[in-house]
């Protein structure tokens, strides 16, 4: 039987858990590094060295050290031909294995927006000035946006069929929120979730274009922020039916409650300016949690840094909920893309189970348009028992995912439940 | 549950509209080849394209700087909800999911864009053209176009990507909030693709596209979309969808499709609907053929249509679905008839043909299947 037909025989959905994780960021390799730099509230933004930026406005991004990616990979088969977002993928798979080894998921989805771009890039380079195209092959080997998540895949012996959502900014967050759901309906029991994405130059250049990128450094929610920066890296979440993960007595480091989307097809590039299409992914994450606003400690903001997104943003958030403590950490690390909402699951989970705040960094002046409580330059702790992670994509594609703290045992009630 | 075909909408190199591609196909007809050139390359390729008139009243403020992929989009998700019958409101546009299922992308803005960096500089990129080269700009202009404001995903892979996009469909409307989910695959092509399929031993110079052949020389790609409309009744249903897997090397693909071949085939089928399109793919399909059903009639749409990647899984379930609603198989083209599988070599009637597969197997390491039911 395959999983498609398998159905649940009640009505009640099933409860979903984080069983295990594995992250790459420009914050560090792993959970440890993860936790150690959003403790300490660390500006991980670096000039780019890895294509030329002088034409551009902004010249700098989060990066993961090429050297240190390459060395923890020198024993993979094939090692110097996969792209790097395949390494990233590889790394943040190996930590999440090295928790569940037994770990086997029946579905695997993904988030990305890129793929292997930058062998594109070469390709399109080597082409046009006649260049050396004896590694053409390879280059394009590597380009398709799935390629990643298989290679990591394949390193590891998983064979589960993928699924690569590529919703833009969002596509990360989609792909936790689909796979919570998969699980939930209980047509799946183990779902390996998470996203990817590497620089590339391609992309820089065009949110460079669109003046979405700053010259300054990102400050996400300040009056005088001035645009986003751009990041990369991998996270990857293993999601298993709750009830019987505790019943082999796997560890649970928490919970997903809930999941919300939704489309508000204002323009390609811009956020409908009320926050409607963000407020919407909020509430529905919300109602599938069957929680109220009230309920959640920590809010993990899409928060570019760019003047639209922020302000509807902030608008959507302050009009559903009061004072939750936000912060974004694309102001430590970058955005992402299509890694973000993953790498950003990794953040909430990290805020639940050390029970802290993480900082929304370079934070000097409130907006007076938006009434939030910013958890400015420092992080600090707190009691975070249910966390909300926002993701916001071009073409006006928005997603909301909920987690609670790793849940209690069985047979006491579900979230929400009276 | 099971969900039902409501609708479909079809742009092809072969025409436009389901009734007319269809009638083209069962007269054994096919897409005509237009060279494809470069300016940076002596190389000229052959492709099947769509013709622009084909496009022409399709018109919308939203598509007005789009790229062809969102255009052809756009038309076949259009008419496949005006065949299903259904008209957008806004109080069921939360009722409806999107699902695109693409592999390239917006290839052919994405070279425009990159073409001024590499020769001007970063200063010479365009605004405008950027968001066209995202993977989701398509699917966010029939977002918007439509009025969704509710789910809606943008899934790449490869030619197996279509099909994949059905199953995940199946598992969005297993909500009951979901009335009705839409699923569209689209494809444009550029020289770009077509040298870099080349260079992978995938691609013939001119056509014809020569499935299962003792050689495979190539496929010729195509551009289009095909869209469905997914709904709880319909003309033919989708008894069962596999979510596939993936092969890590080509040799390794006869593996898996045996695989989904033996889990669909558990009842009686009365014809396949295969990929084959002239590449390795043919040959992991038939041995996967003759091993599980080797008696069953076997179509493939691909030497007429070409290979259209990411819109090719829709095709290949809208000419499944075709067949079973109009009992009829197209001829397979540029076909011998030394092939060791039963193949579809004329205009075949299917009078009693009930359920059918459609068996996709990618180009870069993916595969999926399902299987339809006539009501």
């Amino acid at each position: 039987m395959d999983q498609a037909d398998r159905r649940e025989s009640t009505n009640d959905p099933a409860r979903v858990a984080v069983t295990a994780a594995g992250v790459i960021s420009p914050l560090g390799f792993g959970l440890a590094e993860t936790l150690e730099s959003l403790r300490s509230a660390q500006d991980c933004v670096t000039p780019v060295m890895r294509f030329s930026v002088t034409q551009c406005r902004c010249k700098t991004a989060g990066q993961v050290s090429d050297s240190r990616l390459l060395a923890s990979h020198a024993q993979i088969p094939r090692s110097g031909r996969l792209h790097r977002a395949s390494y990233m993928m590889i790394q943040a798979l190996q930590e999440l294995v090295m928790q569940r080894p037994e770990f086997e998921p029946e579905l695997t989805v993904v988030g990305t927006t890129s793929g292997g771009m930058s062998y594109g890039e070469r390709y399109y380079r080597s082409l046009i000035g006649a260049g050396d195209l004896r590694r053409a092959p390879r280059w394009i080997a590597n380009y398709p946006a799935q390629k990643p998540v298989i290679d990591a895949q394949t390193a590891f012996g998983i064979s589960a069929p993928c699924r690569v959502i590529a919703n833009a900014c969002a596509s990360g967050t989609n792909a936790i929120g689909h796979a919570f759901e998969c699980v939930r309906s209980g047509r799946y029991q183990r779902v390996l979730a998470g996203g990817y994405d590497a620089l590339a130059e391609m992309v820089f250049v065009g949110f460079d274009s669109l003046q979405a990128a700053t010259p300054e450094k990102c400050r996400p929610f300040d009056r005088y922020r001035s645009g986003m920066v751009l990041g990369e890296g991998a996270a990857v979440l293993a999601l298993e039916n709750l009830d019987l993960a505790c019943e082999r007595g796997v560890p649970i480091l928490a919970e997903i409650i809930g999941y919300g989307i939704s489309s508000d097809n204002y323009h390609i590039t811009q956020p409908e300016p009320s926050g409607i299409g963000a407020r919407q992914a909020m509430e529905r994450a919300l109602e599938s949690a069957h929680i109220s606003a009230a309920d959640v400690d920590y809010i993990n903001a899409h928060g570019t840094a760019t003047v639209f997104n922020d302000a509807a943003e902030g608008r959507a958030i302050s009009a559903l909920f009061n004072g939750v403590p936000i912060s974004s950490t694309k102001s430590m690390m970058g955005h992402s893309l299509g890694a973000a909402g993953a790498i950003e699951a990794i953040v909430c989970l990290l805020a639940l189970q050390q029970q802290f705040l993480p900082a929304n960094i370079n934070f000097t002046t409130p907006d007076d348009d938006v009434d939030l409580n910013i958890v400015a330059n420092e992080a600090r702790p707190a009691v975070v028992n249910i966390a909300l992670s926002n993701s916001f994509g071009f073409g006006g594609t928005n997603a909301s995912t909920l987690m609670r703290k790793s849940p209690p045992a069985p047979g006491l009630p579900r979230t929400g439940d009276a | 549950m099971s969900l039902a075909i409501a609708g479909m909408g079809w742009v092809t190199p072969l025409g436009i509209g389901v009734d007319s591609v269809w009638e083209r196909l069962l007269q054994g007809e096919e897409a005509s080849a237009t060279p494809i050139s470069e300016e940076f390359s002596d190389r000229v390729y052959s492709v099947f394209r769509v013709l622009e008139s084909a496009l022409k009243y399709i018109s919308h403020p939203r598509l007005r700087r789009a790229s062809p992929i969102s255009r052809f989009a756009a038309a076949a998700g259009l008419w496949a909800l005006e065949s299903a019958g259904l008209k957008l409101e806004p109080q069921n546009a939360e009722r409806i999911a999107l699902i695109f299922a693409i592999s390239n992308g917006g290839v052919i803005y994405t070279k425009r864009f990159y073409r001024e960096i590499v020769a001007k500089g970063a200063q010479a990129a365009s605004p405008l053209l950027f968001p066209e080269t995202v993977f989701n700009a398509p699917a966010s202009h029939l977002a918007a176009i439509l009025g969704v404001t509710g789910a809606t995903y943008t899934l790449v892979g490869d030619g197996a990507v279509g099909v994949a996009a059905i199953t995940m469909a199946e598992a969005l409307m297993a909500n009951e909030t979901l009335d009705y989910c839409l699923v569209v695959g689209t494809e444009e092509i550029d020289w770009l693709l077509c040298d870099a399929y080349r260079r992978w031993r995938l691609l013939r110079l001119v056509p014809p596209i020569e499935p299962f052949s003792e050689q495979n020389r190539g496929t010729i790609l195509s551009e289009g979309a095909g869209a469905i409309v997914l709904a709880r009744d319909g003309f033919v249903t989708i008894e069962r969808a596999h979510p596939g897997g993936y092969f890590r090397r080509r040799a390794e693909a006869e593996k898996i499709l045996k695989r989904i071949l033996c889990d669909l085939a558990e009842t009686e089928i009365d014809f396949v609907v295969s990929s084959a399109n002239g590449t390795f793919v043919d040959d992991a399909e038939s041995e996967a053929l003759q091993e599980v059903v080797p008696n069953t009639l076997v179509y493939t749409g691909k030497p007429a249509l070409g290979e259209s990647v990411g819109a090719a899984g829709l095709w290949q379930i809208m000419l499944a679905a075709q067949a079973l609603h109009s009992k009829e198989l197209p001829p397979v083209l540029h076909a011998d008839d030394t092939a060791r599988l039963q193949l579809s070599l004329s205009r075949t009637p299917v009078p009693s043909a009930r359920r059918a597969i459609v068996l996709s197997c990618g180009l870069n390491q993916q595969t999926a299947g399902l299987r339809l039911v006539s009501q």
